[in-house]
């Protein structure tokens, strides 16, 4: 589904990825792990488009991917669920997830999807009215997978989830994509710096370090290795 | 008891006069409202977009003459209303080929979100229209003089001005469905999504700097519909631009940041407070009064009679 090719970006003179390759199939779970500064988030926003590459290739769908501009990537159905949560702190929690279904799928499928997001989180439902922004951390993490979903993609980037939140709401939070893959069937491409939790739930794991993959694979076969179970499992 | 009666006949004159020039004045508010209190974009040249809105109005009905054969009613607030696709048009061409550079998605993560730049920008283009104004219009006062400024309507002892009163009939129509086009309309939602947060906003599909230009233009071309009803109220100079974006300025802050029907409030309150003042103070203190009470509120009420406080994440 989605094909990543040697790709290379730079922020000025900075390296923030390179040679970087990356695949995800229709249907996986797919996670991107590693420490902070490993160039995580400068992948997403490549393939979101608000970051051009110097060099590579993405393919969605077989189609080009960075001859398309930023905003109308979400319209080929790639939702991106940005670090930080990033709501529309002056809108309701309804708004921002009408701004989600801002695509022409999402706006067909509104109907249906609206109450699967709400049956999801119904926090989300109990404060419908409510600012985004006088939403608690957690609420708006929650809000911000919702709006994702609200735009019925097939594929879901969600950029470190668990950012500043507890753990028990991370765990829960956690339980909720998990639910949303098996139960939809939904590609989930995440990125995470709590190795342990992405690692438990992915089918396939990409571990990056100062912009390198430097480790590939099932997920059976990277929670077994040895290198990762010290660096990052703390076994 | 003679002496009762004229003092409330004063009140209730001073009360109407605020009402109807508030009005107008919620209405300009409304237009800089949705560039500074939504799109948080400082622009200096609202005044002026004020200003071409008036000459626009006053161009169409007088000189051009093309809307003579609508009357001496129609005329001048058909003149006014067609001032606000025109200014739009400014604001949209401006916002397209200079302000773009220094607003939206590629500025968020510049030094201050881009607003020395766009404080820089904006003062520029008050520079160029209000110098341009005085080569193109001349520094003569001019007025639209219509019938409707002359004459009254008489309610009881108080005495109503048409053109006023039309002023604020159409002020208020047109704030209302402002709002309820920001607040009901898909396309209002993403203009105001767009503002809020560019970077999302790209996220789910926005196209964030056409959305920017449409709020840009359309704040401008509302300030001018405020700017066209106006001119046939008081005369105007290509200088005027620089009082009213004082007014402007304070009635946002006034009714709250980002908050839309704020806006018109605080611009309605500075009309209030403008023509009541002048029951108690000299004429000449008009102003002071209006600084008087807007530091007042802001000291007990920081964020605005309408504002919001949430946490910017």
């Amino acid at each position: 589904m989605l094909k990543i090719r040697s790709l290379d970006v730079a922020y000025g003179g900075l390296k923030a990825l390179s040679d970087v390759s990356l695949d995800v199939e229709e249907g996986q779970f797919v996670a991107v792990v590693g420490p902070n500064g490993a160039g995580k988030t400068t992948l997403f926003k490549t393939i979101s488009g608000v970051v051009q590459p110097v060099s590579g290739e993405i393919t969605y769908k077989g189609q080009n991917l960075l001859a398309v501009p930023a905003d109308e990537r979400a319209q080929l159905g790639i939702a991106h669920v940005p670090e930080g949560r990033q709501v529309f702190a002056s809108m309701t929690v309804m708004e921002n997830l009408e701004m989600g279904a801002n695509t022409r799928k999402g706006r067909e499928r509104w109907a249906d999807l609206l109450p699967t997001i709400l049956e999801l989180f119904p926090v989300l439902s109990e404060r419908r009215s409510q600012l985004a922004g006088t939403l608690s951390g957690g609420e708006q993490q929650m809000l911000a997978i919702g709006r994702g979903i609200a735009s019925a993609p097939d594929l879901l980037m969600l950029d470190e989830p668990s950012m500043g939140l507890a753990p028990a709401i991370v765990d829960a939070i956690f339980e909720r994509i998990q639910f949303v893959h098996r139960n939809h069937g939904l590609t989930i491409l995440l990125v995470e710096q709590r190795v342990a939790e992405a690692l438990e739930s992915c089918d396939r794991g990409y571990v990056l370090e100062t912009g390198r993959v430097v480790m590939e694979g099932a997920h059976d076969t990277l929670v077994s290795d040895q290198r990762v179970r010290r660096a990052y499992l703390g076994m | 008891m003679d002496d009762l009666k004229w003092m409330l006949v004063d009140f209730f004159q001073a009360l109407a006069a605020g009402l109807l020039v508030g009005g107008t004045y919620g209405l300009m508010c409304v237009g800089l409202g949705i560039i500074f209190g939504v799109m948080r974009v400082v622009n200096f040249a609202q005044g002026d977009f004020m200003m071409l809105g008036m000459y626009a109005a006053y161009y169409l009905v007088t000189g051009f003459g093309v809307l003579t054969f609508l009357g001496p009613y129609a005329g001048p607030i058909a003149g006014a209303i067609l001032a606000g696709p025109i200014v739009f048009v400014i604001g949209w061409l401006l916002h397209r080929y200079l302000l773009g550079r220094v607003t939206g998605a590629r500025v968020v993560s510049a030094e201050a979100e881009g607003h020395y730049a766009q404080i820089i920008m904006t003062l520029g283009f008050a520079l160029v229209i209000t110098n341009g104004g005085l080569i193109l219009f001349g520094s003569q006062p001019i007025s639209l003089q219509t019938p409707m400024s002359r004459e009254s309507w008489e309610i009881g002892l108080i005495f109503l001005n048409q053109a006023r009163a039309i002023a604020f009939v159409l002020s208020v129509l047109f704030a209302i469905g402002l709002y309820l086009f920001l607040t009901q309309s898909n396309l209002g939602k993403t203009l105001r999504a767009a503002a809020d947060n560019p970077i999302a906003a790209a996220y789910v599909g926005i196209n964030v700097d056409r959305s920017h230009r449409i709020a840009f233009g359309l704040g401008v071309g509302i300030t001018a519909i405020a700017g066209g009803l106006i001119a046939s109220t008081q005369s105007f100079q290509p200088y005027i631009g620089f009082d009213f974006v004082i007014v402007m300025y304070a009635g946002v802050v006034l009714g709250g940041m980002g908050s839309i029907l704020g806006a018109f409030w605080g611009g309605l309150t500075i009309g209030l407070v403008q023509q009541m003042s002048t029951l108690i103070l000299p004429y000449q203190l008009q102003n002071t009064a209006i600084f008087v009470v807007f530091l007042l509120i802001i000291f007990f009420r920081p964020q605005g009679m309408f504002g919001r406080i949430w946490e910017r994440t």
